[in-house]
């Protein structure tokens, strides 16, 4: 590795001052060791190569925190006076870099705002601050009856503000949809320091119960932007009613790290009231996906879902014991389960069950039970609370995750269509780790995102040790190609199944919208005239785009050509 | 005007463009309030690339283009405020198809509820359908000006029934969004950009982009279907069973209906009008119902799926019978003076049109459309009534429906006011009625309704109190429809 220092670039001293008079002293750094620790992202490839390479552009210039959101709006204000780059920054657990241009850049940190302001049973909504979390949303609002229809598969930490404007797929999207369903109002600092609300909150004097703004809904624009029109501050988010009693079955905390260790307590939780959890497994993918979609047409159920052989990396305590468990198939390789609840009564929660073990039996499944593969049916307990309060999602036992190929669709075509785009991905540049693999040769992981089972998500993800550059820029291209394949065989979502494009891929996929880009370049331009929130990260400005380097542009055609397209010229 | 025609009929071909006074001032006005103008010429399209060049056309020409699929917005959507070119979509009807696998249907602008409805039947499938929608309207043009269904108390199978859409921009650019943005097959709403993108376009009355295809869900007709029928006094003593019921996650369908619209859906003597305004019909029958209806009913539809149907059905009337207990109301299973509730109610479900009977009453009908929380919705419709007191308007001819939405966060609210058509000799109910209907509009907005579809004089009234949104509104049609010729004048939009 190349000796050289890394030095991050300043912002200029009356920029600093403007915004340390907004916050204060205590709540703004350009300390090294401070702005360090935001440099890279918790799933971050691109700016984990940049650590490699001593890159300084992914470390920010300096942090600010602010404690309301007439704080946010003063930081954007004196941001657009001088024209200096922004990103907001909640956990920093998303899988898009830092500050996306060298320039010297305010990540604005809005960890301070972590208030559930208010749950409100009359229109069922809970107010959130942006750096609340679901373990506290669920938690304030289970008291009540109530909760917000479940929790990411990246945990409970994740934030619903930045997921509002990124992500939300739970294991509950079978009956709640993804938290794109699940938003009633947001209130956006544009990056000129105005605040907009959507919905119907937006109307002075009208209660905040309504997704939808007056007339065209805005909130689509913010949706899926990628932090480029602007900072959520505060987010309004559907609860629905709650069955499960006020407080969660969950485990101790505390268990030790060893493999062998066995304490019940620590492995295995209880179901919420009013909820089972059923696990079938198959004898082959064909009537696996079969039941998948017999018990999607049933419209029952909370949650529909198939993990295969990721509940290796879930439910295993060590790195050796996750192994282990996927070299010897300890989980059935096809496999599905369910989350019943009792919303009407119990009488619900027996009459699905008959409905499942109809299907179940139609299709040629087998419960998991106390009497039919006990031990991995206990292996498995931990999704019992995870099922509804995700814990367990950085407890995978893997190398890091650095990015995913996630496809949408009806689950026939996407559970086939997502195990061959990843699999010529990986017999394309090979697999940064066996773990790769996962779903390849096996259940993908399949998520029901509507309650008829009309469409699904998909997930394939890489885990590279992110001590191996080479490994890091092996992940990159496994995902660059199955995007670019996606979109090559005309298979939506692609790029991000969540709905959120990102450059280069925005601008040098032309075929998606078609070009979105343009669209999408006049939306960011009446956001941000000036162009300075999470710039060149969702759209690139036509600056940004006559800037793009041209190897990048020659190695994106070289997989655009790769999978039979042609190559794209700038212009 | 003769160069108009045939730059028109250029695009367009001759037999396609109509000029004449007579025909354009058919498109200048319709049953509502909002002041009639004529467009300069209406034009008929069979495609999506006709579609695009009439609007490059009209970029060049900078004349307006207002796009029209039924013309039964009944709300002024399509009178062009500006003049201009009527698009009209209504040939481009066709069901392209129908994925009984994935139980979607793709449809053109033209295709209307009743031509789907009875296409999907056939199929043992139906599309969920607005109370109150004219048979006649474009489906596409209803759910994307967010017509409430029937089914919207449920989350599950109420909202968010658009998935895919394929739009013609402002600028003539060809737009997908769901999984049709990646060019390939439809079927989800979450495509490679924007999850929510299609949200823009809804509430818009056709200002933002021309819609050419939609994907909706559809879904089996249910196997069974049993109706419960609970009546109140007052709308205040149905607002906690109604809550009750909804946060219990009990029935499908489920909506309250005052003894107005209650009679006028029951009454044997008027038929469903497909044209609008309609003559003004007296029914004893009607006036008959109307005095012996009870002041509220709220219906309850439990509906069995495929699958062990009567098990299903069986424990959400249990469910049912238990709470009413707890609530001490009545639950019946048929209405009083009305013997084939359950009969109708059953057709209604999938053609619920027959409530539009109550333009027979006076020919038109003004409702003061908004969405309010529960608890809000006695004070609501207080306000309503003292200004009716107070304009002289008969309490007793308001009619009203009010529809829970996602298990009760919110109602879908519709008071109607009735009224003659003005005509040249007599013009004085009209003026007051229309006085009433502003001046009440006004009062519930004061009072926390909520006009999320802001027609005509609505728009105003709404956006006055939207600052920051509004603005980022204009300037995303400046942005996107600089020469501004997509339906201008509506919305906040000049």
């Amino acid at each position: 590795m190349e000796k050289k220092k890394c030095i991050p670039g300043t912002i200029a001293p009356e920029v600093y001052k403007a915004l340390e008079d907004i916050v204060g002293p205590k709540y703004i750094s350009q300390d090294r060791a401070i702005i360090e620790c935001y440099s890279k992202f918790s799933v971050d490839s691109g700016g984990t190569l940049k650590k490699h390479a001593k890159d300084p552009s992914n470390i920010p210039a300096c942090i600010v925190l602010p404690a309301s959101t007439a704080e946010v709006q003063a930081i954007m204000r004196v941001c657009h006076r001088y024209t200096v780059p922004v990103i907001p920054f909640t956990n920093g657990m998303i899988t898009f870099n830092g500050p996306p241009t060298p320039e010297p850049t305010v990540c604005v940190h809005v960890s301070r705002m972590n208030k559930v302001l208010e749950i409100n049973e009359d229109t069922m909504t809970a107010r959130l601050e942006a750096y609340a979390d679901y373990a506290q949303v669920q938690a304030d609002a289970m008291k009540k009856g109530l909760w917000n229809g479940g929790s990411p598969l990246a945990t409970t930490l994740c934030k619903l503000s930045s997921q509002s404007a990124f992500a939300g797929v739970w294991q509950t999207d079978h009956k709640y949809g993804t938290l794109s369903r699940n938003v009633v109002s947001i209130k956006l600092v544009t990056p000129t320091g105005d605040v907009i609300i959507t919905g119907s909150d937006t109307v002075a004097g009208v209660d905040c119960f309504w997704e939808y703004g007056p007339g065209p809904d805005l909130f689509s624009l913010v949706r899926g932007s990628g932090g480029t029109t602007g900072i959520i501050t505060e987010v309004v988010v559907k609860l629905h009613a709650w069955p499960g009693g006020e407080e969660l079955p969950e485990p101790p905390a505390g268990r030790p790290c060893i493999h062998t260790y066995k304490e019940a307590k620590y492995d295995t939780a209880p179901f919420p009231k009013h909820h089972k959890l059923l696990w079938v497994e198959f004898p082959d993918f064909e009537t696996e996906l079969e039941a998948l979609r017999k018990i999607g047409h049933a419209s029952i159920c909370a949650g529909l879902n198939a993990t295969g052989v990721y509940n290796a990396y879930y439910c295993s305590q060590t790195q050796d014991l996750t192994l282990d468990r996927v070299a010897n198939k300890f989980f059935p390789p096809y496999n599905l389960y369910v989350i019943i609840a009792g919303f009407v009564s119990e009488k619900q929660i027996t009459y699905e069950e008959n409905v499942i073990r109809d299907i179940i039996q139609e299709t040629g499944g087998t419960f998991l039970s106390e009497d039919y593969k006990d031990d991995v049916l206990y292996a498995l307990a931990p999704w019992n609370l995870d099922c509804i309060r995700h814990v367990t999602g950085y407890r995978m036992n893997r190398h890091a995750y650095c990015g995913s190929n996630i496809l949408g669709g009806p689950v026939d075509t996407v559970a086939r269509k997502t195990r061959e785009v990843w699999s010529k991905a990986i017999d394309t540049f090979g697999e940064t780790y066996v773990t790769d693999r996962g779903g390849m040769d096996d259940t993908p992981f399949l998520y029901s995102s509507n309650h008829s089972g009309r469409f699904w998500l998909t997930e394939a993800d890489v885990y590279p040790d992110m001590t191996k550059p080479e490994l890091l820029q092996r992940g990159q291209a496994l995902v660059a190609c199955g995007i670019v394949n996606t979109i090559a065989d005309k298979f939506g979502p692609g790029a991000n199944g969540l709905g959120v494009s990102i450059e280069p891929i925005t601008s040098f996929m032309p075929e998606v919208g078609p070009n979105a880009h343009v669209l999408f370049r006049k939306i960011r331009h009446i956001f941000d005239p000036s162009g300075i929130c999470a710039p060149g990260r969702q759209v690139f400005t036509k600056e940004e785009y006559d800037n793009f380097p041209d190897e990048a542009v020659a190695g994106l055609n070289k997989l655009r050509q790769m999978h039979g397209m042609p190559p794209v010229e700038k212009k | 005007m003769s160069d108009l025609k045939s730059n028109l009929e250029k695009i367009v071909g001759k037999g396609s463009v109509l000029v004449d006074e007579v025909r354009l001032n058919e498109y200048s006005g319709d049953q509502s309030f909002v002041a009639p103008r004529k467009p300069d010429a209406v034009v008929f399209v069979d495609t999506v690339e006709q579609i695009q060049a009439l609007i490059r056309h009209a970029n060049k020409t900078l004349i307006p283009i207002i796009p029209y699929s039924s013309g039964k917005n009944l709300h002024g959507a399509t009178i062009p405020d500006q003049g201009g070119i009527i698009l009209n979509l209504s040939n481009m009807n066709r069901i392209i198809e129908i994925d009984e696998e994935n139980w979607f249907a793709v449809i053109e602008p033209g295709v209307t509820y009743r031509q789907l409805q009875d296409t999907l039947l056939k199929k043992g499938f139906r599309v969920m359908v607005p109370f109150g929608c004219v048979p006649e309207r474009s489906v596409l043009s209803s759910y994307l000006e967010r017509d409430p269904v029937l089914a919207a108390p449920s989350f599950e199978h109420g909202n968010s029934l658009i998935l895919d859409t394929e739009l013609v921009l402002p600028d003539g650019e060809l737009f997908r969004t769901g999984n049709w943005a990646s060019g390939g097959r439809p079927g989800a709403p979450n495509g490679p950009i924007r999850n929510t993108l299609s949200r823009l376009w809804t509430g818009s009355q056709g200002t933002l982009g021309v819609l050419t295809k939609m994907v909706v869900q559809i879904e089996p007709v249910p196997q069974a279907q049993k109706f419960f029928f609970i009546p109140f006094p007052t709308l205040a003593d149905a607002v906690e069973p109604l809550q009750r019921i909804q946060r219990k996650e009990i029935g499908t369908e489920c909506f309250l209906l005052n003894n107005f619209n209650l009679a006028a859906l029951f009454t044997d003597t008027w038929d469903i009008p497909n044209r609008f305004p309609v003559e003004s019909i007296p029914s004893p029958d009607f006036e008959q119902l109307r005095r012996l209806a009870p002041s509220w009913v709220l219906t309850v539809c439990i509906n069995g799926p495929l699958r062990r149907t009567e098990e299903k059905i069986s424990y959400e009337v249990e469910a049912l019978e238990q709470l009413c207990d707890i609530l001490n109301v009545e639950l019946l299973e048929s209405l009083p003076h009305i013997p084939a509730a359950q009969t109708t109610m059953r057709a209604e479900m999938l053609r619920p049109w027959s409530i539009l009977k109550k333009f027979n009453y006076k020919g038109t009908v003004h409702d003061l459309s908004f969405k309010a929380p529960l608890k809000k919705i006695a004070a609501l419709e207080k306000t309503l009534l003292d200004q009716a007191l107070k304009k002289n308007y008969p309490l007793d001819d308001i009619g009203m429906y009010l529809l829970p939405l996602e298990r009760g966060r919110g109602l879908h609210c519709e008071f109607d006011l009735h009224c003659r058509q003005s005509t040249p000799s007599d013009g004085a109910e009209w003026e007051q009625v229309k006085a009433l209907w502003l001046q009440a509009s006004a009062e519930l907005i004061n009072c926390g309704a909520y006009f999320d579809r802001p027609y005509g004089a609505w728009a105003h009234m709404v956006y006055a109190r939207a600052g920051n949104y509004t603005q980022m509104l204009r300037k995303l049609k400046s942005e996107t429809d600089p020469n501004n010729i997509l339906n201008p004048g509506k919305l906040c939009f000049t």
